[in-house]
């Protein structure tokens, strides 16, 4: 599909994968950091205020700076792309660490009784329990990921918000509206995709509600 | 068999948890463990899985010391209750049970076979087994909690307040339900409580703790019941101790009296059996099922005394408590006798009963 001169479907394509892959790759990186949070009250002293001092960072600075540190082009997708890695991981670290906290002492202290080792613990019991906060801090990750990728469009990272920028810059209303709009329908649809399979991995979550 | 040698545990705080408890629970029998809060009874359990590691003395298991080896293979072989079940919420009942099979190597589907045939074994209806642990009752949950234990087929049960969780009628449920249990697997277990009672209808053996973990007192119930050996014990088991004891001797010197009985027809309408007096209405299958006042109306039966026999033949005597318990809540002052089967046996002389009581008050 082709409107206001651009291929529509490049820049959706170029919009969701920025703002997935780095989602999940944050999520990937915060697990065992919240995991260590979660296990060691020093390294919870270190990590949490840490990211919450890295999240509050503006996006446009990362997006600038991650070139200059890392030699990476000035028009690379992967200084956006890093930029809302950091800010996942920034964000998931808590959700991860509080997560891990909420599985109840009964149940880690059963588990440990029937002989899980300590890596079973984890990934048979104390993950897949944590799979509803988890799904909480992902989908903020995510809806605010979606956001952050227009951004990049400042500095000519192609994404929706291309269409937000160009349109500013040649006054076009509806160029602009298009860019928000659809930006705004891609959050929400992945937000649903992300609440529906933190619930289909936490089916007993629901249970207690007698459903 | 587990033996506590001189036990100690100091923790990294500095609390002492355990001073030096030596103790020894025999094969196959039910040892219970009961004292005071903060006396050190979970902590004793735990040394047995080493979820505590004794910083002094050594736990053996069937002669071998347990800090030798792997604690998450040890573990797998000792069943382990706790007080709120600590079910995994993420699986469904049937694969709760099927946890320590699955740990043990067995495929899923063997783990779940296994599962269902202990779930079965512990009462629990098959239609709860898919599911989830937050749609059952406590009372529910806690028979998972011992299917749990009980699916790996470890010859040791740790049982830490397993039953205080709930009501006191489901907690009687449960016991007897473990005792049934016990009668079938003889199984070793250690139990804790902190509810005298239920130690003394559970124990084979009683063992009661003084803070630090140390041992006021190790002995079979009615013993601890008949002469505790000093204040802190006869204070612990409580002032009703005589009466309570009476539930550990037997009646064998009560004869059974004859009283007027008389088939429980249907809104029937004739009067007692012997006018002017209290007559027992027996249903189709000779069970007891009411009073019959001289008045002509129904009361309630009270309890009754059984006899140990399942048949009407046998002359084994039920407790003395028992006896006592029906003479007293019986409208007629007599109380009805029934045997194992709830057939009717005969009728419990209340003089009789206090005579007998007189006869073998303690000391
Ligand atoms: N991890 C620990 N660190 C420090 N002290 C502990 C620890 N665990 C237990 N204690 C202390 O050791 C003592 C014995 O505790 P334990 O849990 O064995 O008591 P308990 O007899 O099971 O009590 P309750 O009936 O309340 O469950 C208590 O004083 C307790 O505070
Ligand atoms: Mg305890």
């Amino acid at each position: 599909m082709r409107a206001f001169g651009y291929d529509i479907d490049e820049l959706v394509i170029a919009h969701v994968l920025l703002a997935v892959v780095p989602v999940i790759l944050g999520l990937v990186i915060a697990l065992p950091l919240g995991w260590w949070a979660h296990r060691s009250a020093g390294a919870r002293r270190v990590l949490v205020p840490l990211s919450g001092a890295l999240y509050t960072v503006p996006s446009l600075a990362l997006i600038v700076f991650i070139p200059v540190l890392l030699g990476t082009p000035i028009l690379s997708p992967v200084n956006v792309g890093l930029t809302l890695t950091i800010y996942t991981v920034a964000l998931l670290v808590r959700s991860v660490a509080e997560a891990l906290d909420a599985v109840p002492a009964t149940v880690t202290t059963a588990a440990t009784a029937v002989g899980y080792r300590p890596a079973g613990l984890l990934f048979g019991v104390q993950l897949p329990l944590a799979v509803p906060v988890l799904t909480a801090g992902i989908r903020v990750a995510s809806v605010s990921a979606f956001s952050l990728v227009t951004v990049g469009a400042l500095v000519g990272i192609q994404s929706l918000g291309t269409l937000m920028t160009d349109g500013f810059q040649q006054d076009y209303t509806a160029m602009v509206a298009t860019g928000i709009v659809g930006s705004v329908l891609l959050a929400f649809l992945f937000d649903a995709l992300w609440l529906a399979l933190g619930r289909t991995l936490s089916p007993w979550a629901r249970a207690g509600a007698g459903v | 068999m587990i033996e506590f040698r001189d036990v100690g545990k100091r923790f990294a705080d500095g609390t002492v948890g355990l001073e030096s408890l030596s103790l020894t629970a025999r094969e196959g029998e039910i040892t219970v463990l009961v004292g005071p809060s903060g006396c050190g009874k979970t902590t004793s359990l735990r040394t047995v899985n080493r979820m505590v590691e004794p910083t002094s003395g050594a736990v053996l298991l069937a002669g071998r010391d347990v800090a030798q080896g792997d604690p998450a293979e040890l573990r797998r072989g000792i069943g382990y209750v706790i007080q709120q079940a600590g079910l995994f919420p993420h699986r469904r009942v049937i694969d709760n049970v099927a946890t320590v099979p699955v740990l043990q190597g067995l495929s899923r589907r063997e783990a779940r076979a296994r599962a269902a045939e202990v779930l079965e074994r512990v009462g629990l209806d098959d239609a709860l087994a898919q599911r989830w642990p937050a749609q059952l009752s406590g009372g529910q949950q806690q028979r998972v909690g011992v299917a749990r234990a009980l699916a790996g087929d470890a010859p040791v049960l740790l049982m830490d307040e397993p039953f205080s969780a709930v009501d006191p009628v489901v907690r009687v449920e449960l016991q007897d339900e473990l005792l049934r249990l016990q009668a079938d697997l003889g199984k070793t277990i250690l139990f804790v409580t902190h509810d005298i009672d239920e130690a003394i209808r559970l124990g084979d053996r009683v063992a009661v703790l003084r803070v630090g973990g140390r041992l006021a007192q190790f002995a079979p119930p009615d013993e601890l019941l008949a002469q505790p050996v000093d204040d802190f014990v006869s204070g612990f088991v409580g002032r009703d101790r005589g009466y309570r004891r009476l539930g550990f001797l037997p009646a064998t010197a009560l004869r059974l009296v004859d009283l007027p009985t008389r088939a429980d027809a249907n809104g029937d309408t004739a009067g007692p059996a012997v006018p002017g007096e209290w007559t027992v209405l027996l249903d189709g299958s000779e069970r007891p099922a009411a009073w019959l006042g001289p008045d002509g109306a129904r009361h309630d039966l009270g309890s009754v005394y059984v006899t140990d026999g399942d048949d009407a033949a046998a002359d084994a005597a039920g407790t003395l408590r028992g006896a006592l318990d029906a003479a007293l809540s019986s409208p007629a002052g007599r109380g009805v006798a029934v045997d194992g089967a709830g057939r009717y046996r005969g009728g419990v002389d209340t003089d009789d009963v206090l005579a007998l009581l007189d006869r073998s008050a303690p000391r």
